[in-house]
C-alpha cells in the first residue's frame, strides 16, 4: 500500500469516530456541546431601554460533537441613552480570529433612534486588521461613515437587532417586517422577526426559562435570539455559529 | 430594459456614503461604456490588456443560482451585474468536484492528477507553476491573494507567488468572507494608482452548506419556522434517477446525511431553501468588492474571473455536496467581464470550458506565454466573439482519482475503475442525466468513440506514478 493511500485510511478512521450532531444549535445544544460556560446573571436592576453594555463570546460549530467547536472572537455592544430618550447610541467592537494570528477588528458608533426598530440614522464604521505581532495593517482598512434623513423607513442593523429585541414583548403578535442593513453597509431584504415562545433549558448548573425570537430573510440562515425572564439577550444561534453572552454588563 | 433592472438588482449595494441617496447614478457599476466603442478602440490598438484582474472564487456553488439567469429562488445584485456586463457559460466544467482538486487545476492550467491533488489538503506539484508565480515571473502585475487557498492548508498566510491577505477561518464562511470582502475593500481603497495588480477573492460560500448538513442531519418532526412551508423551493426534476448506477456513486449516496437522517420530502426543499440564503449571502460580500471596484475607480480597466471550484447536490440524483460526475457538482457558474472589451450579457450555451481554462485565458489577457503542457484553453476569442479554438470536450476527474467523466457537446461519459458500469447520457434530450444510455447498443459506436476520446486525453497526461491508480487510466483501453 502507498504511503498516501495509508494517510487516506487514517483520516478516514479519524473522521469516521466523530458524532455528526444533527439538530440545529440551540441553548440546549450548546449546554450539551459544553460552550456556554457559566452565563452570568442579568442584575436585577437591568433596564433594556437604559445603559447597558453586553459582551458576547463568538463561538462556532463544524456539526461533530468532539471536535471543531471553538471561540472565534468577541462581540461587545454598549447601549447609551440620551437625556431625551429621542434616541440612543450604540458602540460596537466586533473581533474575529483569522489565520495565523490576524484579527478583523470592527468599530461602530451608530445613532438610533428610540423606535421599535432601532433605526439608525448617522453612524461610522471602521474595519481594521491587527497582525499577529500586534501591528495594524494600514493597507486594508477601511471606514464608512453615513448619516440618513428622517425618512428611515423600516431599516435595522444586526447590531441593533442585540438591542431592540430586549425591548419587545414576550408576546406571540410580535412579527416585524423590515430590511436588514448587515455591517451597516449591505442591504438584506424581507427580512422578518417573530415571537416564538418559552423553553426551559440547562445553563450551566441552572435551569431558565429562555424566550425566543426568531429573525428569518434574504441573504442569512435563520437566526434565534434567547433572552431570559429580564430580557436581557443571553445567546444568539445562526447555523453553525452563536454569540453567548460572557461577563456582566454595567 | 435591461439597464433598468441592472439598476434595480444593484440597489441592494449600500453606497458607504448615504444608503437613502442610492439611485441610478451610484449603481452603474459595471456598464460605464458600450461595447462597440470600446471594441473599436481596442481594434485599433490591437490586443489591450487589462490594467488590473479579479479573480472571483467561490466554494460549491450550483450554477443555477444566479438570479439573471434563471434562479428564481434567489436575489443576486451583485451576480447578475456580473453576467450582465460579460460574457456567462453554461457549459462550463471544473476540472474536478473536490475543493482542493479543482483549485490545483484552476491555478495551473493542469488536471488534478498532473497537479499532484487527487484528494483535499495536498500542495500543488512543486515543478509546476500556480498561476501566482507564473505572473511574479513574467508580468509586471502584483499578485495578492485573499481567503481561501486550500492547497494544502485551507487558509494560510503564505502562497508561492502570492503576497497574501490571509483572512478566513477554515468551515466558517459567514465569518470569514466578510473580513475577506472588507480587507479587499481597504486594498482597493488604499492602494496607490498604476501598478498593474492581480488579485484573488476566494470565498468560502456556499460551503457552509457542510456545516448546515451535519446540524440538520436528523429528519425534524415538522418544519422549525412553519411559515417558511409557503416559499420552500421545489424538489429538482432528476430528484429520482437511474438506480443503474457505478458503485462509487451509490456509496457517496448512502454515506450523506439524507440517507443517514431519513430526509423528508419537506426536509430536503429546507435544504434547498437553506442553500440558497447562503448564495445571497455570499452575493453580498461580492457585492462589496464590485462596489469597492467602483468606488475607486478600477472597474473600466479590470478583467473580472468568476468561478467555482465545484457544484452543489442540490437534492438533483437525491445528492448532496459534491465529488460526483453528475451536472449539478461537476458544472460551476463561469463569467468573464470587462467592460468594452468582453461582449455584453452574452450567456453561451453552446461553448464548453472548463476550470483549466483560467490559467490559459489570464496569461493570454497578459499578453504572456502558458506555461508547458496546458490542459485548458484561452477563452479569449469566444469572450470577445471572435473566431478561435473550442474544447471538443472536457474531463473532469472523479473521487481520488477512481473516477473520469468526458462531456462533448452531446453526450457525457462517466467510467470508475475497477467497475463494470458506465454512464452514457445524451445531454439535448436528457440534461437531467436520467436515463442511462451505455448498455442501449443503438449508442455503442458513441460510446466506443467517447472512450477512445478519453483514452487519448489520458495518454497526454503527464501524471506521477504514486498518484492512485495512476497506471490504471494511462494504461486504459
Amino acid at each position: 500500500m502507498q504511503l498516501n493511500q495509508i494517510e487516506e485510511k487514517i483520516m478516514a478512521k479519524k473522521k469516521s469516530s466523530r458524532t455528526i450532531v444533527g439538530t440545529p444549535l440551540t441553548p440546549v445544544l450548546l449546554g450539551e456541546l459544553k460552550a456556554l460556560g457559566k452565563l452570568p446573571q442579568t442584575p436585577a436592576d437591568f433596564k433594556p431601554d437604559g445603559n447597558w453594555v453586553n459582551s458576547y463570546r463568538i463561538c462556532t460549530c463544524h456539526g461533530y460533537r468532539e471536535s471543531g467547536n471553538q471561540d472565534v472572537g468577541s462581540l461587545r455592544i454598549e447601549r447609551l441613552a440620551d437625556r431625551a430618550n429621542e434616541t440612543f447610541t450604540l458602540k460596537v467592537n466586533q473581533r474575529i480570529n483569522q489565520t495565523d494570528g490576524l484579527t478583523n477588528i470592527v468599530d461602530v458608533v451608530v445613532k438610533c433612534r428610540n423606535n421599535q426598530l432601532a433605526s439608525p440614522t448617522q453612524w461610522e464604521v471602521s474595519s481594521r486588521f491587527i497582525g499577529a505581532d500586534g501591528r495594524e495593517i494600514a493597507k486594508l482598512q477601511s471606514k464608512d461613515s453615513s448619516a440618513t434623513t428622517e425618512s428611515v423607513g423600516r431599516k435595522t442593523s444586526d447590531w441593533c437587532l442585540f438591542e431592540l429585541v430586549q425591548r419587545l414583548k414576550f408576546d406571540k403578535s410580535i412579527d416585524l417586517a423590515f430590511e436588514l442593513l448587515e455591517g451597516l453597509s449591505i442591504a438584506k431584504q424581507d427580512q422578518r422577526l417573530k415571537y416564538r415562545g418559552a423553553e426551559t433549558a440547562k445553563l450551566g448548573d441552572r435551569q431558565a426559562r429562555l424566550h425566543c425570537f426568531s429573525q428569518i430573510g434574504r441573504g442569512i440562515l435563520p437566526t434565534e435570539y434567547w433572552l431570559d425572564d429580564n430580557h436581557r439577550l443571553l445567546i444568539v444561534c445562526s447555523m453553525n455559529k452563536a454569540y453567548i453572552l460572557s461577563r456582566p454588563g454595567k | 430594459m435591461e439597464k433598468s433592472k441592472t439598476t434595480q438588482q444593484s440597489a441592494n449595494l449600500v453606497s458607504r456614503r448615504n444608503f437613502l441617496k442610492l439611485g441610478g447614478s451610484a449603481v452603474a457599476i459595471l456598464s460605464g461604456c458600450t461595447f462597440n466603442q470600446r471594441t473599436q478602440a481596442s481594434r485599433r490598438t490591437g490586443r489591450p490588456k487589462p490594467n488590473n484582474i479579479v479573480l472571483i472564487i467561490t466554494d460549491q456553488q450550483h450554477i443555477d443560482t444566479i438570479a439573471a439567469g434563471g434562479c428564481r429562488h434567489v436575489q443576486t445584485p451583485a451576480l447578475d451585474s456580473l453576467k450582465i456586463s460579460g460574457v456567462s457559460f453554461t457549459q462550463s466544467y471544473t476540472a474536478n468536484p473536490l475543493c482542493s482538486p479543482a483549485r490545483s487545476a484552476v491555478f495551473t492550467g493542469r488536471t488534478s492528477s498532473e497537479a499532484h491533488v487527487h484528494i483535499n489538503g495536498r500542495p500543488i506539484r512543486s515543478d509546476i507553476p500556480n498561476l501566482g508565480q507564473w505572473f511574479s515571473q513574467h508580468t509586471d502585475y502584483e499578485t495578492f491573494y485573499a481567503g481561501k487557498w486550500h492547497l494544502p492548508r485551507t487558509y494560510t498566510s503564505n502562497i508561492p507567488g502570492f503576497e497574501v491577505i490571509h483572512t478566513g477561518i477554515g468551515g466558517f464562511g459567514y465569518l470569514c468572507d466578510t473580513a475577506m470582502s472588507r480587507a479587499c475593500e481597504g486594498f482597493l481603497r488604499n492602494r496607490s494608482k498604476g501598478q498593474p495588480f492581480l488579485l484573488v477573492a476566494s470565498f468560502m460560500q456556499p460551503h457552509d452548506i457542510c456545516e448546515w448538513l451535519r446540524l440538520n442531519m436528523d429528519n425534524p418532526p415538522k418544519l422549525r419556522y412553519p411559515e417558511l412551508a409557503g416559499e420552500l423551493p421545489e424538489l429538482p426534476h432528476n430528484f429520482e434517477y437511474d438506480k443503474n448506477e457505478p458503485a462509487s456513486i451509490k456509496q457517496r449516496r448512502r454515506g450523506c446525511e439524507p440517507a443517514k437522517g431519513g430526509w423528508s420530502k419537506e426536509h430536503w426543499r429546507y435544504y434547498r431553501w437553506s442553500y440558497y440564503r447562503n448564495i445571497e449571502n455570499l452575493d453580498a460580500e461580492i457585492g462589496r468588492i464590485l462596489r469597492a471596484l467602483a468606488d475607486y475607480g478600477y472597474t473600466d480597466d479590470t478583467l473580472i474571473v468568476f468561478i467555482s471550484d465545484h457544484g452543489e447536490g442540490m437534492g438533483h440524483h437525491k445528492m448532496v455536496r459534491k465529488s460526483s460526475p453528475y451536472n449539478e457538482a461537476s458544472r460551476v457558474p463561469l463569467l468573464f467581464s470587462w467592460p468594452g472589451h468582453i461582449i455584453e450579457n452574452k450567456t453561451d450555451m453552446v461553448h464548453l470550458a472548463s476550470g483549466m481554462d483560467i490559467m490559459p485565458t489570464l496569461c493570454d489577457y497578459a499578453s504572456i506565454k502558458s506555461p508547458a503542457n496546458m490542459r485548458g484553453i484561452s477563452l479569449r476569442s469566444i469572450l470577445e466573439g471572435d473566431s478561435g479554438p473550442s474544447h471538443e470536450f472536457v474531463v473532469t476527474e472523479v473521487n481520488s482519482n477512481t473516477g473520469r467523466m468526458l462531456r462533448t457537446n452531446r453526450y457525457k461519459y462517466i467510467v470508475y475503475v475497477d467497475d463494470p458500469v458506465e454512464q452514457l447520457f445524451d445531454m439535448n434530450n436528457d440534461p437531467g442525466e436520467t436515463k442511462n444510455l451505455s448498455s442501449n447498443s443503438r449508442y455503442a459506436s458513441i460510446l466506443a468513440d467517447h472512450r477512445k476520446m478519453l483514452k487519448d486525453w489520458e495518454h497526454r497526461l503527464d501524471v506521477q506514478p504514486n498518484i492512485p491508480h495512476a497506471d490504471v487510466w494511462r494504461s486504459m483501453g
